[in-house]
């Protein structure tokens, strides 16, 4: 593991370095308490200690809409649109790169969607260890407390004035090093980067699921049919979308067209769809595979606890904890719901 | 239809402000007009003609005679749309049917309240089929040229029927309840892109109920937010009165 310390005052110097060469965003307090990746423009006050980033880094990736295809409705020609800015997200917990390494893969799968790789292409990301975690996270039970891989580099704040970083490609050390030669750490430096990892781990596994992770399908699965479970819980589901919408593991799209004012050009777009909208599953003819708000809230659940699990090895949830905060019926949380089914088959017996 | 529909414009009980929406497309309006003839638009034109294909209805029905004059426009009309949230669910003139009526005739029209022929407000859909709403308070213009050219393509335009917070969450709010501010955006139809809540401000409901909202458990959320039924009911009021039946 190749790892270098830098010193606070270093790291002004770096962001402006690589401000001139792509879009740099950091998470910064938007509001008392709320923390957002806003662009860095040399003003904004880095919260180096933010529990959570508001809104889902998935739209760095997959906007909430983007145009897909352009089309000339008199040459009836059409071709397709690709946009992909250099970006670099300084500051993503690890949480959220397992979600993007999870993205990554789900993109990649039979149709590769070739806008969220060119996206992804020209995206690098730091890490940030985190030193507060949450009050409705739970990620290190879903195991998503660390990562392997996803980041190009890996900060961990490991005195007031000094970062452990660690390498995790040749263009994150690249960037490093843009400003001159950098300070190789130490041994006792990569311990205390340990020590401040388990500080937060304690921290987080103060919220947790009551077992481990990888019961949860088949749990989720023997509960599919208990329509009374489900339909009690979603009693008071607004059909709102929040809770998938916010979610940085979900990824669903609809596919839209609109023509210009001369009606002679046009553009398709994709924007950000969910499948706790009740027209999600609506086809032709006014049929609908989850018509009830309880098929879809138990959907869900089924998709973040099993379905994901099927396909990649590792549940759709990562435990950010934002749909929990995001669902003013307060019924979304999965942590709460898990753990429910957990007991109640273990109490079966 | 026509390769180039006539298109005409009235308006009911209602601040023409929707209208005004159109005006103000400017000079979009003139790449729109290649496709369409306007015969009748009194905020910009005087001329008029009564011969239309498409009307375009703002305001709702409060009086007596108004519900003659609807019926012929829909008479010469092949399609009605209904613009504003006057016309598509009463708006807020429904606020006068929470008042019994020589309450509201004399606080209007004073001593002369005994010369004007008044009712309960109604959405146009009460009277004569609807064949497409523009919602909002006022419409958003966009979304109104996007219907226009969905109509001159073949198509209907049909609204989200989804609520306000896939919008908000699209365009990154932090959701005010958050913040402890009461938001109609759980329950109320989207197509706004949020727009008051991007300001800075909350739902209001003027797109009015979405077709699948939960109200219920609208509240229940306020409820459980420390909202008062009064304070809850004062903010549904609103815009949602015509759908009373509901809240």
């Amino acid at each position: 593991m190749i790892a270098y310390t830098i010193y606070l005052p270093q790291t002004r110097e770096l962001l402006k370095n690589w401000a001139t060469e792509l879009n740099v965003y950091v998470p910064t307090m938007v509001e008392d308490g709320f923390y957002e990746f806003r662009p860095w423009n040399g003003q904004v006050e880095i919260a180096w200690d933010y529990d959570l980033c508001y809104t889902t880094l998935k739209r760095f990736f997959l906007p909430p809409r983007e145009e897909i295809i352009s089309f000339d409705m008199k040459k009836y020609a059409a071709s397709p649109v690709i946009e992909a800015p250099k970006q670099l997200l300084f500051g993503v917990h690890p949480y959220d790169i397992k979600a993007i390494n999870q993205l990554d893969q789900l993109m990649e799968m039979d149709n590769p969607d070739v806008n969220y790789q060119a996206r992804r292409d020209n995206t690098l990301i730091f890490g940030l260890e985190p030193v507060h975690v949450a009050e409705t996270a739970f990620w290190s039970s879903m195991g998503a407390a660390s990562v392997d891989f996803g980041y190009d580099l890996y900060w961990t704040r490991i005195s007031p004035g000094a970062f452990f970083v660690q390498v995790g490609s040749a263009r994150g050390e690249e960037m490093l090093k843009v400003g001159g030669p950098v300070e190789k750490s130490s041994v006792a430096q990569k311990e205390a980067a340990r020590r401040a990892h388990l500080k937060v781990l304690a921290e987080a596994q103060k919220h947790s699921l009551k077992y481990d992770w990888q019961k949860t399908p088949e749990l989720v699965n023997k509960f599919f049919n208990n329509q009374v479970f489900w339909r009690e819980r979603s009693q008071t589901c607004l059909s709102c979308g929040s809770c998938v919408l916010v979610c940085p593991t979900c990824y669903c799209f609809d596919v839209k067209e609109e023509a210009d004012d001369l009606l002679q050009k046009g553009s398709r777009y994709r924007q950000w769809d969910g499948c706790m909208l009740k027209g999600f599953a609506e086809i032709a003819g006014g049929h609908n595979f989850r018509e009830t708000a309880w098929e879809r809230y138990r959907h869900r659940y089924m998709r973040k606890g099993k379905y994901i699990y099927d396909k990649l090895g590792e549940l759709g949830c990562i435990g950010c904890g934002r749909c929990v905060k995001a669902c003013t019926a307060r019924i979304a949380n999965p942590r709460a719901v898990y753990n429910e089914i957990w007991e109640a088959i273990k109490n079966e017996v | 239809m026509p390769a180039k529909p006539k298109v005409a414009f009235f308006d009911f009980a209602g601040c023409e402000g929707d209208q005004l929406q159109v005006a103000n497309l400017e000079e979009r309006l003139l790449d729109l007009v290649s496709h369409i003839d306007i015969v009748r638009f009194r905020e910009i034109k005087t001329e008029k003609r009564d011969n239309y294909d498409i009307a375009f209805v703002e305001g709702s029905i409060t009086r007596p005679e108004d519900e003659p004059r609807i019926r012929e426009i829909r008479e010469n009309a092949k399609i009605l749309v209904a613009i504003g949230a006057c016309a598509t669910i009463g708006g807020i003139n429904c606020l006068k049917n929470f008042i019994n009526e020589s309450e509201y005739k004399a606080t209007v029209y004073g001593d002369f309240s005994r010369w004007y022929s008044t009712y309960a407000a109604r959405p146009v859909s009460a009277v004569v089929k609807v064949d497409m709403d523009i919602h909002g308070c006022p419409i958003d213009k966009n979304e109104f040229a996007r219907a226009v050219k969905e109509l001159l393509l073949g198509k209907i335009y049909s609204p989200p029927k989804y609520p306000v917070c896939v919008e908000c969450k699209m365009a990154g709010n932090i959701c005010r309840f958050e913040q402890g501010r009461l938001c109609l955006g759980i329950v109320t139809r989207a197509g706004c892109g949020a727009c008051c809540v991007n300001e800075g401000s909350v739902c209001w409901g003027c797109r009015g109920i979405a077709p699948d909202a939960n109200m219920d458990a609208a509240g229940q959320v306020m409820d459980e937010h420390g909202f008062t039924w009064l304070e809850a009911q004062d903010h549904l009021r609103l815009y949602f009165g015509c759908n009373i039946n509901k809240l």
